[in-house]
């Protein structure tokens, strides 16, 4: 290839890196018409339903704030649980609506809204609990027992940090694979309450381990925070995004979109409490 | 029948599907067919240019490919639509398979062919329009058939990029329905429809090849 070819290839290059690293800001948006949003089809987190609308606690929440900012369309897309992150980055969407936790090392990667949502975790297992299993801490203390989880969730650092070996766990792709895997491979499935919940409606062969205790960590029950994460470069979106979110959880429409997806008053209320600051900072 | 409620989905899903594998084959043999002659025809340099592309394409995980223009590249700028990623990444891998039939169809055209194509003065471009070609056609034609379902089974690989293929619908709505059996079931199906399909599309392509090998078009009469 002669020189002069290579030059201009890369000067091509150049031109589309530099095109890349603008900011989308929220006239960006605005001019467009819509605005580009993931999810990770986790029921009732933040799924599609079959007439291919969004719905889920992320969804739900995104598209009132999205409404209140003046943003006429919401272009929804769905995408693995391990692939927010990637793709967001990669700029096929512009922010992630799937009350992913806010963790510190996720923090270094996205930049997070307060909470939008908080929640405990779960277990699923097989019909009447046949390894008597009440917490993750139960998994470490038996090396024979297997526990699935769903690959790039925050479950498995709860379980690895409650002494489960990597050996013990098993990764599934979707919260939809949990329900033949408790059958075969896995003694248990470690998700959020909220999934476990929805995925034992209805089921005759699994249950939701009740009572159970939340795992401990650093001294204090975990609990999960979940927000909607934007490309840290996008500040000024994600600001304004996060200032129309906090006025909105003040509201009754707030509430009722968190309730009829079946979190408590008190899972509500302790969302609002907590600082994404803090968060990040593991706090 | 709780199945059939999955249809409506499954079928915009089976439509995607169809779209993208017949855009593959299609670009995908422009591919095959570049690369192949390249291999066999071109100088070195150009032989070259082909081999690395072939390897290249051959070599590594379609997977991984369709992950790496759809999460890797934007980050250095470049970024295409889901759908034309899709089409893109299936088109170059199974062009680079397809590559391979074309060389050894057009290797497999005796020598003597070539002597008597010289003989009657034909330039190599003639030789290889009006006797390689023909010739080789027909015996890749089987070889492109078994392509051409594999890349229609391929393609459920694209779902992982967010393109709402069938593979992709039937995630979806198993995800609602937690109903593995009868999803995959109906998905397998489908599946098997549509390879029928191009089954017998690529039955027919290979009898019209074969007919007009069999009386070549008098090319310089």
């Amino acid at each position: 290839m002669p020189f002069s070819k290579i030059a201009g290839l890369s000067a091509i290059a150049l031109a589309a890196g530099l095109s890349a690293a603008g900011a989308t800001t929220l006239k960006d948006v605005k001019d467009q018409g819509y605005i580009r949003v993931a999810t990770a089809n986790e029921v009732p987190y933040s799924y599609m339903k079959d007439d291919g609308t969004s719905a889920g606690i992320g969804p739900d929440v995104a598209n009132a704030v999205l409404k209140k900012l003046g943003v006429a369309e919401a272009n929804w897309s769905v995408t693995p649980f391990g692939t927010l992150i990637p793709g967001l980055k990669a700029k096929r969407f512009d922010f992630v609506a799937a009350e992913q936790n806010i963790s510190p090392e996720r923090c270094k990667q996205v930049s997070f809204t307060e909470p939008n949502s908080s929640y405990g975790e779960g277990l699923l297992v097989k019909k009447g609990n046949p390894k008597k299993l009440t917490t993750y801490a139960d998994i470490a203390k038996d090396p024979s027992l297997k526990v699935a989880v769903v690959s790039g969730a925050n479950n498995i650092d709860f379980l690895r940090a409650v002494g489960v070996k990597d050996s013990q766990v098993i990764f599934i792709t979707a919260n939809a694979d949990a329900l033949a895997t408790v059958q075969s491979r896995a003694d248990a499935y470690a998700a959020t309450e909220l999934t476990v919940a929805s995925l034992a409606k209805g089921q005759a062969n699994v249950e939701q381990v009740a009572p159970f205790t939340d795992p401990v960590v650093n001294g204090k029950p975990v609990r999960n925070f979940g927000g909607f994460a934007f490309r840290p470069e996008d500040k000024e979106l994600r600001d304004a995004f996060n200032a129309a979110l906090v006025e909105f959880r003040k509201s009754e429409d707030y509430k009722k979109i968190l309730g009829t997806y079946g979190l408590s008053e008190a899972s509500i209320k302790a969302a609002a409490e907590r600082k994404v600051e803090d968060l990040c900072a593991g706090k | 029948m709780e199945w059939l409620s999955y249809l409506p989905a499954l079928s915009r899903g089976a439509l995607i599907t169809a779209g993208i594998t017949l855009s593959a084959i299609a670009i995908g043999a422009v591919a095959a067919f570049a690369a192949g002659i390249a291999r066999v025809e071109g100088g070195r340099a150009l032989s070259l240019v082909a081999l690395c592309y072939t390897e290249l394409f051959r070599g590594t995980s379609l997977l991984v490919q369709l992950f790496w223009f759809y999460y890797a590249l934007p980050l250095v700028g470049i970024s295409f639509e889901p759908v034309a990623t899709g089409i893109l990444v299936l088109s170059l891998h199974v062009g680079a398979y397809g590559s391979e039939i074309v060389r050894g169809a057009l290797q497999s055209v005796s020598v003597q062919q070539h002597e008597a194509a010289r003989a009657l003065n034909f330039g190599r471009a003639q030789t290889l329009l009006h006797i390689s070609l023909p010739q080789a056609l027909v015996e890749m034609m089987p070889a492109f058939g078994n392509l051409a379902i594999e890349t229609l089974k391929l393609s459920s690989l694209v779902s992982l990029i967010s393109i709402a293929d069938l593979t992709f619908r039937a995630q979806s709505i198993r995800n609602l329905t937690l109903d593995s059996a009868g999803v995959y079931s109906l998905t397998l199906v489908g599946y098997f429809a549509m390879s029928l399909v191009l089954m017998l599309i690529m039955r027919l392509i290979e009898r019209l090849v074969r007919r007009g090998a069999a009386f070549p078009r008098a090319a310089h009469s």
